[in-house]
């Protein structure tokens, strides 16, 4: 699903790569937590696949696209495979919350009645059902990361990145969210998680690939997040 | 495509950057204004050229002497002068204007002033008219020939060429057209620099929505879209605010300024269909520069 080969990935401002020849496979279905510190690397990694950036050197495969040579009018079909969800939500704040998830489908054409169908459904799987037209600033900060994920997995995308969508949120609202993205990666959705969060990391013991200074250090099967750290 | 969601993000875009949406219209409609001008002078100006070109002539005054001797040109000097400006090719006609045709005519043109009264038709030359051959719409050749001709010709007392007086007329209408067309090239290029801005500050306070319609797999044109609508609408607007603003400026100003030269025939008068025919002409050209210059915007500074 995922294969990156030996990836690295320099930047003008820094001499030490981000990515220092990063090689990982990530399997279809598979639920893989990207640890390690700030620097590390995990949000290069993110970007690379969702073709934010391009590497400087290595090989990048997300389904069967060839992401770092993908033509850039090619690139929405790869983004389209993909779901995304951050830490700060990135949610409209002048839509409602039917309107936000309904947006990622509009914006890439799908049909109203499709739109009518889809989000009432993705909206029940997040657990949002009867809040489709609240305004975010009047859910909790647990409800609008659902309804960031609802956006991100609206289209059924292939593989699901989330860069520390726990970070903003209390343990046991973490502990929710962690339920729904178990619960998505069960319907068969590749996801690749970023994160500082031990507990979770500890709790759910999958695969754990960690990353220090650009590097791989560790790419284990349930695994928890460290000793000592 | 979906036509209802991209209206609606461009009715949002134009409502939430309202002020500079106002300055956008407002500039592109000054800068299309000024253009709109400089396009009616420019017909006005070559309509006025086409009459003076019909009318204008080289007027051969005869001396004194010949002048009060041969009232129907039968002499031999009035005659051969006639004759030689006749054979010429680049002469169209010839027309004799006796001191007593002279003197009615001196009469009409200053009616009622105390010089009227104190002309004499003795006082006035006898004229030969000439009219000349238009040759690639300009009869500067013939002018050219005539004056040649009548130079140290007995009889000849002076020849009046009355296109040197219209060109600086014409000179004058050249300069305010260009005048005007500068003026316009400076605005256009104030309102194309506020179309980017507008578009740039546009995309700015959409910048989650841009972010979030990237990262779901919109495509570029689809994201471009409503910014480009935008720009095209506000440049659309403009080019119709110009419109009505050259209609009340031919209303409210041109015709009374004109009324009275127009009626005479000394120039054209700006008819409506004029106004109109340049209005129409206006809103391709507001959005065609507004469409591109949001284009170029989008393409240079703005990631979408």
């Amino acid at each position: 699903m995922i294969r990156l080969e030996r990836v690295t990935k320099m930047y003008k401002t820094s001499t030490r790569p981000a990515l220092d020849r990063v090689s990982v496979e990530v399997d279809k279905g598979e639920f893989v937590f990207l640890i390690g510190p700030s620097g590390s690397g995990k949000s290069t990694f993110l970007r690379l696949l969702l073709r934010e950036d391009v590497p400087t050197r290595g090989k990048i495969w997300v389904t069967d696209l060839d992401v770092a040579k993908l033509p850039r009018r090619k690139v929405p079909r790869l983004r389209q495979r993909i779901g995304v969800v951050f830490q700060d939500f990135r949610l409209l704040t002048n839509k409602t919350v039917g309107e936000n998830v309904a947006f990622a489908l509009e914006v890439i054409g799908k049909s109203p009645s499709t739109v009518r169908k889809v989000v009432p459904e993705v909206l029940e799987l997040v657990g949002l059902e009867g809040k489709v037209d609240r305004m975010p600033h009047e859910l909790s900060g647990g409800e609008q990361q659902r309804v960031a994920i609802a956006r991100a997995f609206v289209n059924r995308p292939l593989v699901l990145l989330a860069d520390e969508p726990t970070g903003n949120l209390d343990p046991d609202t973490s502990q929710d969210i962690m339920l729904l993205l178990e619960r998505i990666n069960r319907t068969g959705t590749t996801v690749v998680m970023a994160t500082h969060d031990h507990s979770i990391v500890d709790s759910m013991r999958r695969r754990v690939v960690e990353l220090d200074m650009g590097q791989v250090v560790r790419d284990e099967a349930h695994a928890v997040y460290g000793v000592g750290r | 495509m979906r036509t209802d969601f991209v209206a609606r993000e461009v009715a949002t875009g134009l409502r939430r950057n309202v002020t500079m949406t106002a300055a956008m219209v407002l500039t592109t409609a000054i800068s299309l204004l000024m253009v709109g001008t400089g396009l009616l002078a420019v017909k006005t100006i070559d309509a006025t050229e086409s009459i003076y070109s019909d009318r204008l002539e080289i007027r051969v005054a005869l001396t004194q002497d010949v002048s009060t001797a041969d009232a129907e040109c039968t002499q031999p000097i009035c005659a051969g002068l006639r004759s030689t400006l006749e054979n010429s090719p680049l002469v169209a006609g010839v027309t004799y204007e006796n001191q007593q045709e002279a003197y009615q005519r001196f009469q009409e043109l200053f009616a009622g002033q105390s010089v009227a009264e104190l002309a004499r038709p003795q006082s006035l030359p006898a004229t030969l008219r000439v009219k000349l051959v238009d040759q690639d719409g300009s009869t500067e050749a013939g002018a050219a020939a005539v004056k040649q001709a009548m130079a140290n010709q007995v009889g000849v007392r002076t020849v009046i060429d009355q296109r040197d007086v219209v060109a600086k007329l014409f000179d004058f209408l050249g300069g305010v057209r260009n005048v005007t067309f500068a003026l316009a090239l400076v605005q256009a290029v104030a309102a194309l620099l506020l179309i980017s801005n507008t578009v740039q500050v546009s995309a700015y306070t959409r910048r989650t929505e841009v972010g979030v319609m990237r990262l779901v797999g919109a495509t570029r044109w689809y994201t471009q879209l409503p910014f480009l609508v935008e720009a095209v609408i506000t440049g659309v607007v403009g080019a119709v605010l110009a419109g009505a603003g050259l209609l009340v400026g031919k209303i409210a100003f041109i015709d009374s300024l004109l009324a009275g030269i127009a009626q005479n025939g000394v120039i054209p008068p700006v008819t409506l269909a004029d106004v109109l025919t340049v209005s129409v002409y206006l809103v391709p050209i507001g959005a065609v520069i507004a469409g591109i210059t949001g284009y170029v915007t989008l393409r240079l500074y703005v990631k979408v």
